[in-house]
């Protein structure tokens, strides 16, 4: 190899070079000695020439390489190099080996179970018939029989050993004597000394024989609890002290055996006991590997959601993927916890747990700290909101570039083809009719001559068909209207509705599922709750009660909200396209904060990823009806809608302020909007609004209420998982500043849902949201004071 | 052909196959070391496998809520711990996996123990070898022979061995072995014995060109395991000695605590995988790199944490900064240590003369410098003695032999009587008398050329001018030119065919200069793939010991040439 030495040694430097064989590197004084040494001792040999060469360039090229790498160039590029360069010469890197199936194998399983079945049946057999006499002798009441009626019975059970055939003890060797006594086992009839003799205590007893009924009957035992068996067992050690003094023939609460019985039935009480008790660890463990179980599948869809974002496209919504950190986080906390939990237990209680059990608790902590610190490398951090409007405007530029080249293409092949078909399918008498719930936009542009093209770069960006094809209806409708074609617009219109009906049945199933889900997790969190309240929050409850649980419910209404927030934009992205003004009406407040067109299209994407609650179904439904027949625009003025807000308003108590207030004064002040009101104060109002005569209110209304329902029914403690303050004493500062952050994008999260619900003149909502806002701002200052001491 | 992927799959497969819960992975003391070759601890706790136990521990405590995966060697103790076991069971389910062929009354006795039906898998798994590199696997065993035939434990430790590792790749070879060698003859016959015995198993879907199986002795090149090494992982064991992978550090000066024994494995430190092969200078350059990289970084971290994002991003690049540390620390110690010992004992220039010792014929010269190197304090009695071994061996029988007169400079510079008897015991060991080949001097006239230009020309690398023996063994039977007469073919059959798989085992320990070298061919040679394997794996030291513990003590320094010429009488 042409290597030559840098420093540490001081050698002379040495560099091959002149006509070297290419194969063997030995160095021939000219060209022609090296062809002959080639052809000589080369030419045999059947090696893959190409890769040879190869080899040559190699090496020229790390020649090359470690001229560059002396004169100080860049060097983590000629690392990669290196690295890549290591694999490509003539033969394999053994490491690149391809992948070779599992080695030979052989089973002895079915062997193993032969020879074990056999002794099996052996053992079961000796067992039942112990236990079987063990029921006959406890069947009576044996404290109120005599002892010479015990004894017959006994007898009765199993014939008992001739006395004089037994001169010593069989199991210690002792003679038998008038003061070593005979004794004989009541279960096979053996006979020892006093010494060997053990006792079974009729708890015992009634343990081993009830499980075996119960085992019978194929039924679980829940009964006999850990406790119960630790009674039994002390009973029968001090029933074995106790015979000790008493020579009494009578047993009354306990029955004769020999050793060897005694053993086979302690260790089938084993058993017995094994079956029922799975201890904590255990339990916590499963929680463990569920939480991570849930981890490993989020983290991806996370990832997916938080790359797409970062490079400015519209797919996912940047709230959506805020949530779902969050909620992935959440999981993190509890796995930490949980692992906690597991690392600690036992270590309060007297004797200490075993070594071992110690190591497995401290393994198990590693493997979830290990799993975390992996896993949460992976979880990268989300482009802020601001950012996040730069990217997408890059990459709108970016798009709108290519598409208009291809827009330009395509529209000159499609004219062409339309005119070509247009006769073609004109003669085929039914235009996509009312039974075709999916009628293909293709014949339907076609056919009618109705171009989708009003809202063509908008629909490019809906993934779900239906949303689609309702969009491209809508538009086919108003074209139609143009041209005057009524009985068109009046088919275009059935198909709108079927399409709607599908698209809210579809969604409805969606939220039905999501809801199971969301019960479930639930349920599993508030059992969590009980687990992992700590120390840190006793010491934040010091603080005013109400504030700190006010926190809480909003911190997670905050979350519903949005849910809420979604689904209407969807809706009034669907009144948008239905209603031609809306879009110039939009135009002039879009100026200011996210253009509502970006946010129109983020939604319906979203829809489809993210099923949205039931409530959201049935409302839309209404809406677009309304929308349809009455042609009435909801966000026609926003004068007008603020005037239906009034009646709505003027319940709450501090409506004055906000009725007198201008809807615009509203948006610019809303920093100064009272922001302490409590909650209850929040259900009155939207107690009262959801009897305003308004019907659109009236929906919105209800939505939150259930949003207020929900949260009534969630215990604020569900959150308490979240709590900052509760992770591993020297993570503390980095998950303090994770948790800042999160505050921080949650707060630019409610500024854009305040702005939005202004915009579509929800008032409560905006009362709801700006306390949200002052909530979170204020928990941020208390952390940020936090982190500062 | 992978070994190391060969039983990691094992392993993966015992712990996929006990499902999901809690685990334990109970081993004997030989499969400890094979597990921990190939799976780091972080990466089976990620499989739910939380404790690790011996079985002959009495330590264990009862814990019903794990699984208990047994990989264990079938014998006759792990079968009679494994019974008690089962009578008293610890855990709740059993999976048992013997590391080789277990008899079937094993079997037998084992269920019968089984009386709780506690067991709900026996198999066996063919994991019984220590998998060290991809190409490279070793058996642990030292001392292996008892003067020139086997210990007959080891013997048969080693056949089962090669049997696993054979079944492992699933591989029917033909055998071929070094016919100078009688423990080489032994063993692959061995071996041929279970293949014929257990022909079910080896009964695997046929190749083209069926894999060959070469049997070597160690005592063909005795040159090799003493030389001085200059690439990462060959020096690495030489100076520090590495076991299953492991490094003891402790005895570095002002070592700190985390660092007293490191471990380098490449399956899981990028650094050393890409480095191992490189020489010591290289690496030099490329710790250089992998510190200002890691510098690079630090500052970075630590110049602006005010804004959140600076100090999230801090956050979410601390375990990766952690980790990277670790490499770093380990890394620089390791090769920090290497140069200390490297200028402390003046290695460079006592490798020099070793290399010229072992691929040169100028007796003058050597003769010259190995005297002079003798008078040199800094050299330490371990090289001086090294460094006339390879002299012994070289000019074992040259008409101007000088050992006497070194032996004498060995005495007088104070090297004890255990390293000057060792001289005699190398040669008794390794001499002209037990090669099959020839060691130093060409065989034929392409070879000789080959030497002389080298001579002319210099080489490119003075320090790693040596190519082991193996090379050419190699290199030969690849291309279909190793002669049937040193090395015979086991049975009738022989291959017409090149060679495309290989495994070379060598009795007495292979070394890493070997391993560099079975390496450099697979990756230099298309189609080929060629696995190592050794008894052990040796550096100098083991070498020696090998060579005391297998009964050659030498019979002191004067008496050392009588021997050899007593014995080339013969």
């Amino acid at each position: 190899m042409a290597s030559n030495y840098p420093p540490p040694f001081d050698d002379p430097v040495e560099v091959r070079e002149g006509f070297l064989c290419p194969l063997c590197l030995k160095d021939l004084q000219s060209f022609y000695q090296l062809q002959s040494h080639y052809e000589e001792e080369h030419s045999s040999e059947d090696r893959d020439v190409k890769g040879q060469l190869r080899n040559l360039v190699q090496k020229a090229k790390k020649a090359k390489k470690k001229l560059l790498k002396r004169e100080g160039d860049d060097r983590t590029d000629t690392g990669a190099q290196e690295r890549y360069e290591s694999f490509s010469y003539g033969g394999v890197d053994p490491y690149m080996w391809e992948p070779q199936e599992l080695g030979a194998m052989r089973s002895h399983l079915s062997d193993f179970k032969k020879h074990r079945a056999a002794r099996i049946d052996h053992y079961v057999v000796e067992v039942n018939k112990l236990i079987i006499r063990l029921e006959k002798l406890t069947s009576f009441d044996r404290t109120n029989t005599e002892s010479a009626k015990i004894r017959a019975i006994e007898k009765s059970v199993v014939p008992w050993v001739n006395d004089q055939d037994v001169p010593f003890c069989p199991d210690c060797g002792n003679k038998f004597s008038i003061r070593n006594r005979r004794h004989h086992c009541r279960l096979c009839g053996s006979i020892m000394c006093k010494k060997c003799m053990e006792l079974v205590s009729l708890p015992l007893a009634s343990k081993l024989t009830s499980a075996s009924k119960e085992a019978l009957a194929s039924h679980t035992s829940p009964n006999s609890s850990p406790n119960s068996i630790h009674g039994s067992r002390r009973g029968s050690i001090s029933s074995v002290s106790s015979v000790s003094s008493v020579l009494d023939e009578k047993d009354d609460d306990r029955i004769r055996c020999c050793r060897h019985c005694k053993d086979t039935l302690l260790k089938r009480e084993q058993q017995i006991d094994e079956k029922e008790y799975t201890p904590d660890i255990v339990k916590l463990y499963e929680k463990l590997r569920l939480c991570m179980e849930k981890v490993d599948q989020k983290a991806p869809e996370y990832i997916k959601m938080a790359e797409s974002l970062n490079v400015g496209e519209t797919t996912y919504n940047l709230e959506h993927a805020n949530d779902l950190r969050v909620e992935v986080q959440k999981v993190y906390e509890l796995i930490d916890a949980l692992s906690k939990k597991i690392l600690t237990l036992g270590l309060n209680e007297e004797p200490q747990p075993h070594p071992k059990t110690l190591q497995l608790q401290r393994m198990i902590r590693y493997s979830a700290t290990l799993f975390v610190q992996e896993k949460l490398l992976g979880l990268m951090s989300l482009p802020t909101k601001d950012k996040y409007e730069e990217l997408k405007e890059k990459r709108k530029q970016e798009m709108d570039r290519k598409l208009h080249m291809e827009r330009q293409a395509t529209l000159e092949t499609q004219r062409r083809l339309e005119e070509k078909q247009k006769d073609l399918v004109s003669r085929s008498t039914a235009a996509p009719n009312g039974e075709v719930p999916y009628p293909k936009r293709g014949t339907v542009k076609k056919s009618e001559g109705w171009l989708p093209t009003s809202s063509l770069p908008r629909q490019r960006e809906i993934a779900d068909p239906l949303l689609q094809q309702i969009d491209n209806i809508t538009s086919f409708i108003k074209q139609a209207k143009a041209a005057n074609r009524l009985d068109e617009v009046r088919m275009l219109q059935e198909n709108l509705r079927q399409l709607q009906d599908e698209y809210d049945q579809q969604q409805t199933l969606k939220a039905i599922e999501l809801s199971k889900r969301q019960a479930e997790e639930e349920e599993m969190q508030r059992e969590q709750l009980q687990v992992l309240r700590e120390k840190e929050w006793e010491r934040e409850q010091h603080k005013a009660m109400s504030q700190h649980s006010r926190t809480r419910s909003l911190d997670f209404r905050e979350v519903k909200q949005h849910q809420h927030e979604s689904g209407k934009e969807n809706l009034n992205q669907i009144a948008q396209s239905l209603d031609l003004d809306t879009t110039q009406m939009k135009s002039s407040p879009s100026s200011k904060t996210p253009s509502p067109d970006a946010v129109q299209k983020q939604v319906p994407k979203e829809n489809s990823v993210f099923p949205i609650k039931p409530r959201e179904g049935p409302q839309y439904i209404r809406e677009t009806d309304q929308n349809q027949t009455l042609l009435l625009n909801p966000f026609e003025d926003e004068a007008d809608t603020s005037q239906v807000e009034d009646p709505a308003n003027t319940l709450a108590r501090d409506s004055s302020q906000v009725v007198s207030l201008p809807t615009k004064a509203l948006h610019s002040d809303k920093k100064e909007y009272n922001p302490f009101e409590d909650d209850e104060e929040d259900q009155q109002t939207n107690g009262a609004t959801v009897y305003a005569p308004n019907p659109f209110e009236d929906n919105g209304n209800s939505f939150q209420k259930s949003v207020n329902d929900q949260n009534s029914g969630n215990p604020f403690e569900g959150l308490s998982s979240t709590n900052p303050f509760e992770v591993d004493d020297n993570e503390i500062s980095g998950e303090d500043i994770i948790e800042e952050e999160l505050l921080l994008q949650q707060i630019d999260n409610i500024k854009a849902y305040i702005f939005d619900a202004k915009h579509s003149g929800r008032m409560d909502e905006v009362e709801v949201l700006t306390e949200n806002l002052k909530e979170l701002k204020r928990t941020l200052a208390k952390q940020k004071e936090k982190s500062k001491c | 052909m992978n070994v190391v992927f060969a039983v990691k799959q094992y392993v993966s497969k015992m712990i996929e196959d006990s499902g999901p819960g809690m685990k334990v992975l109970l081993m004997d003391k030989e499969t400890t070391s094979i597990v921990s070759m190939v799976y780091t601890q972080s990466e089976i706790l990620q499989k739910e496998v939380y404790l690790f136990e011996r079985i002959d521990s009495l330590n264990r405590e009862t814990m019903k809520h794990l699984k208990a995966i047994c990989f264990l060697r079938p014998t006759k103790e792990n079968v009679e711990y494994l019974i008690q076991e089962l009578r008293r069971p610890k855990y709740s389910i059993y999976y048992i996996y013997f590391s080789n062929v277990i008899s079937k009354s094993d079997v037998k006795s084992l269920a019968e123990a089984d009386e709780q039906e506690v067991v709900a898998e026996i198999q066996e798994f063919y994991g019984d070898y220590i998998a060290v590199n991809p190409h490279v696997f070793s058996l642990n065993l030292l001392g292996c022979c008892q003067g020139r035939s086997w210990d007959l434990a080891q013997l048969s430790r080693t056949a089962q061995g090669l049997t696993a590792l054979l079944l492992s790749l699933k591989k029917c070879p033909m055998i071929r072995y070094q016919l100078s060698s009688d423990p080489a003859k032994r063993l692959a016959e061995c071996v041929k014995q279970v293949i014929t015995k257990e022909y079910e198993l080896f009964d695997f879907r046929r190749t083209e060109v069926p894999p060959l199986l070469l049997i070597l002795d160690r005592s063909d090149d005795a040159i090799t395991p003493l030389l001085n090494q200059w690439t990462y992982q060959a020096m690495v064991h030489e100076l520090l000695g590495i076991n299953n992978n492991r490094i003891d550090l402790s005895r570095v000066p002002g070592i700190s605590k985390d660092l007293r024994e490191v471990v380098l494995s490449a399956e899981n430190d990028e650094f050393y995988a890409n480095n191992m092969y490189l020489n010591f200078a290289e690496i030099g350059s490329n710790i250089k790199n992998l510190m200002e990289d890691f510098q690079r970084r630090k500052p970075k971290e630590q110049q602006k944490l005010e804004s959140i994002a600076d100090m999230k991003a801090f956050v979410e690049n601390y375990p990766q900064f952690k980790k990277m540390s670790g490499t770093v620390s380990k890394h620089v110690t390791v090769v920090g240590e290497l140069s200390r010992l490297a200028s402390e004992r003046n290695l460079l220039e006592v490798s020099e003369v070793e290399q010229e010792l072992a691929c040169q014929n100028d007796h003058s010269s050597a003769h010259q410098n190995v005297r002079r190197l003798l008078q040199n304090p800094k050299v330490t009695e371990f090289d001086a003695a090294r460094l006339v071994m390879l002299y012994a061996l070289h000019y074992e029988r040259h008409s101007s032999n000088s050992l006497p007169g070194l032996m004498m400079d060995l005495k007088n510079k104070g090297v004890s009587e255990k390293y000057r008897k060792l001289v005699s015991a190398v040669v008794e060991y390794g001499g002209k008398r037990v090669r099959g080949s020839d060691l130093f001097s060409p065989k034929d006239a392409v070879a000789i050329t080959k030497q002389f230009l080298k001579g002319l020309k210099g080489v490119e690398n003075v320090y790693t001018q040596h190519q082991p023996f193996l090379h050419e063994t190699l290199d030969q039977l690849i291309k279909g030119k190793l002669k049937d007469g040193q090395y015979p073919y086991l049975g009738p059959s022989t291959l017409r065919d090149r060679p495309q798989d290989i495994i070379v085992f060598i009795i007495g320990g292979a070394t890493y200069e070997e391993a560099l070298t079975v390496y450099n061919l697979n990756r230099s040679t298309p189609g080929v793939r060629i696995v190592l394997g050794g008894t052990t794996i040796h550096n100098t030291k083991s070498f020696l010991e090998e060579i005391s513990a297998s009964g050659f003590r030498g019979r002191g320094a004067e008496s050392s040439q009588v021997t050899a010429r007593a014995s080339s009488r013969r």
